[in-house]
């Protein structure tokens, strides 16, 4: 079992995924058919699942060593990550999206085999670069998700009929998104640890990652305590996506990045 | 570019305030709340902290950061008990008190999150290195960690912090599980990593193939390190990716990466396509040794990697064949050129993993092999040793590592803190906005 076998693989599993995404957009109509979605997608998942170990037993390593390992471990975890999400807290979009993310990293290898053994340099060559990454792509999906229903929230306000639910969804999404945000911090802070030395050094992406943080605290803290004050609730939640989209995007334009580590753009 | 940030920023500030003023005018609105009237509110605690920002940059602009004192063992710890003990008794004999009263409660601690996030937001825009601005200078704006204004405001932070921690712990049932891991988790490992950052010592030693080593240099000042031990290499080993194809303006000898698409990995029958140029990869060797015109393989130190490419000119079908080499310490480098305009060059490879095979000696004659790499470091005598450099010039013929020792004794404190808050946004995760609702 090698990479070579992928393409086939990747297909069953894609098929598997597709048919159980279908079967999830037509569940909002039927409920019903909601198992029949999750049935697809375990199954699907079930394969990928037999693809890594036989890969791992081939390579004889963790097969985590380059980009291409990296992101067969995303496809792995994201559905796994989604599903347990669904389990707890029932929001189908989000089981949708993490098998949508998965799909997506199964896309890139397809499309791309010979970044299956494209270069990654050694700091990145750890166990927690894919906890890592995979905690902040799920945090940010679900912040980003809070920030739509924010939005709702504040037409909603324009139109003067507030409705607490639209919060209280807004509350539940920052809280699941800021645990993961926590646990990426927390993560990156012990993979540093190995990696560098030092578990924090204020690199500018850990400054501004840190700041996202700190801004969805304010809001955790002040809807704790200030629950009928849903203007203030609902800017904070705004300006705190601001830091989160300058922290994803932005760092790279600040004056600050030129002493980033962060920055692996290679040429 | 910068005044875009300024103006950003400057925005930002706005809205702070814009936050603030209904808070603030809200609570003068009740006729029986004037400001400084007990219990302080919103509109106090950002007086206070304003005032503590400001008392902060005058310290700053009249003593300077030197003064800003880095504590070191035994006196950190001496403080931090200190201060823990403080904290307990204003909770348990002055929570009365309407300062005490102030800091356990939510004004104080939204506001100190803000002022803390105000600060740190400075160091994500202001570059933390030498500057020639006045104002960055006279203000400190350039070292934050080490400003009088933000020791100030984390000292509020991690009063209201603990406070509020050792309220829970005090009053403890169930449902306070995940409020305790979060809440003391962040208060361990803040307090630890300020008041431990005196303690920590870093220093590197390099190492040659087959000597012992253990005068290490100290990284902030650098004075000479003695070590309990010492170490000797035996072996630095490096593998390398296979070098990168790349195309570049024969005029300013730029490399024309395009974003990193016009860049290929090397690999014999492959092909490549440049703007208006088709590469074929004939043969690539990758230890080789020029032989008249052509590369032979050859297994010596210096060789070089080397690949003989077939060019065609894709326009007018003309096709060159020869040799490019990136080279090494002992070879010159060969580009093959395409066209008045372009040429082919062979990037120097970069490195894939590098360990260093290491014994360490003891002073009792003990001898402890191990094997450091980037990622895996090894622990003796509470000493992190980390793979850190290699003589790069040399690249894979490097017989140097350059090692980095560690130490920080204070680190299982801000583990345990680190620790807890993994516990508590798990908790988080699993019980969502209950945490509100409950309330």
């Amino acid at each position: 079992m090698t990479w070579i076998n992928f393409p086939l693989y990747s297909g069953i599993v894609a098929v598997f995924f597709l048919i159980g995404l279908a079967v999830l957009g037509y569940s909002y109509k039927k409920p019903g058919t909601f198992k029949f979605a999750s049935i697809s997608f375990a199954m699907g998942w079930g394969v990928l699942v037999l693809f890594v170990v036989q890969l791992w037993l081939e390579l004889e390593r963790p097969p985590m060593r380059t980009l291409g390992e990296t992101r067969l471990w995303y496809a792995l975890f994201l559905p796994l990550i989604g599903g347990l999400t669904y389990l707890r807290w029932r929001y189908k979009w989000f089981l949708a999206y993490s098998i949508l993310m998965a799909l997506l990293f199964l896309g890139i290898n397809y499309a791309n085999p010979e970044t299956y053994s494209k270069t990654l340099m050694p700091a990145l060559q750890s166990p927690w670069f894919v906890p890592h990454v995979l905690v902040y792509l799920l945090s940010y999906a679900v912040l980003a998700a809070s920030s739509i229903v924010a939005i709702k929230g504040w037409v909603d306000y324009y139109k003067n009929k507030p409705e607490t639910s639209t919060l209280a969804l807004a509350d539940n999404l920052v809280y699941i998104g800021f645990a993961f945000l926590t646990l990426g911090l927390l993560f990156g802070a012990l993979w540093a640890k190995e990696a560098w030395g030092h578990y924090w050094t204020w690199d500018p992406k850990e400054i501004w990652a840190f700041l996202t943080w700190m801004g969805y605290l304010i809001y955790i803290h002040y809807r704790h305590f200030h629950p009928q004050k849903n203007k203030q609730a609902l800017t904070i939640l705004a300006l705190a996506f601001v830091v989160l989209l300058v922290c994803w995007f932005g760092v790279n334009y600040l004056p600050v990045a030129q002493t980033s580590v962060h920055t692996y753009t290679q040429y | 570019m910068a005044n875009v940030f300024h103006d950003a920023f400057a925005i930002f500030l706005f809205y702070c305030l814009h936050l603030y003023l209904p808070l603030m005018t809200n609570k003068t609105k009740l006729p029986q709340h004037n400001l400084w009237d007990t219990p302080w509110g919103y509109a106090e605690s950002f007086l206070i902290a304003f005032g503590l920002l400001i008392t902060g940059f005058v310290m700053e602009a009249s003593l300077g950061s030197q003064t800003a004192i880095s504590l070191i063992f035994p006196y950190n710890l001496i403080l931090l008990i200190a201060y823990i003990c403080v904290l307990i008794v204003l909770y348990k004999w002055a929570s009365h008190h309407p300062i005490v009263r102030w800091l356990s409660k939510v004004p104080a601690s939204i506001t100190s999150i803000v002022f803390v996030t105000l600060l740190v937001m400075i160091m994500g825009i202001i570059p933390q290195i030498s500057s020639e601005n006045y104002i960055v200078n006279l203000l400190g704006l350039n070292h934050i960690t080490t400003n009088w204004a933000f020791l100030l405001i984390i000292g509020l932070f991690l009063t209201c912090l603990g406070l509020v921690s050792i309220k829970r712990i005090a009053q403890f049932n169930k449902t306070n599980f995940g409020f305790i891991l979060n809440h003391v988790g962040l208060f361990l490992a803040l307090t630890a990593g300020v008041l431990g950052s005196g303690d920590i010592q870093r220093a590197s030693i390099e190492l040659k193939e087959n000597e012992a080593n253990y005068m290490a240099v100290d990284q902030s000042d650098g004075s000479p390190v003695e070590l309990s031990f010492a170490m000797l290499l035996k072996d630095f080993k490096l593998e390398e990716y296979a070098p990168k194809l790349a195309l570049i303006d024969n005029e300013s000898g730029e490399i024309l990466h395009n974003q990193g698409k016009n860049l290929y990995q090397i690999s014999q029958g492959e092909n490549y396509t440049y703007e208006g140029f088709e590469v074929e990869v004939l043969s690539y060797l990758s230890m080789s040794s020029p032989f008249g015109s052509r590369y032979v393989k050859v297994n010596e130190q210096g060789s070089s990697p080397a690949a003989l490419l077939k060019v065609t000119n894709t326009q007018t079908n003309e096709i060159t064949e020869n040799w490019i080499s990136c080279g090494s310490f002992a070879q010159q480098y060969r580009s093959l050129k395409i066209s008045d305009k372009y040429s082919l060059v062979m990037t120097i490879p970069e490195a894939k993993k590098f360990s260093s095979e290491l014994e360490i000696l003891t002073k009792n004659g003990e001898r402890f092999p191990t094997t450091i790499e980037v990622n895996k470091a090894h622990n003796h005598d509470f000493w992190e040793i980390y793979q850190l450099d290699y003589n790069k010039g040399m690249g894979k013929w490097s017989t140097t590592s350059i090692i980095e020792l560690v130490r920080d004794p204070w680190l299982p404190v801000i583990y345990t803190g680190i620790f807890m808050m993994i516990f508590g946004a798990f908790y988080m995760f699993w019980v969502g906005n209950n945490i509100t609702k409950n309330n």
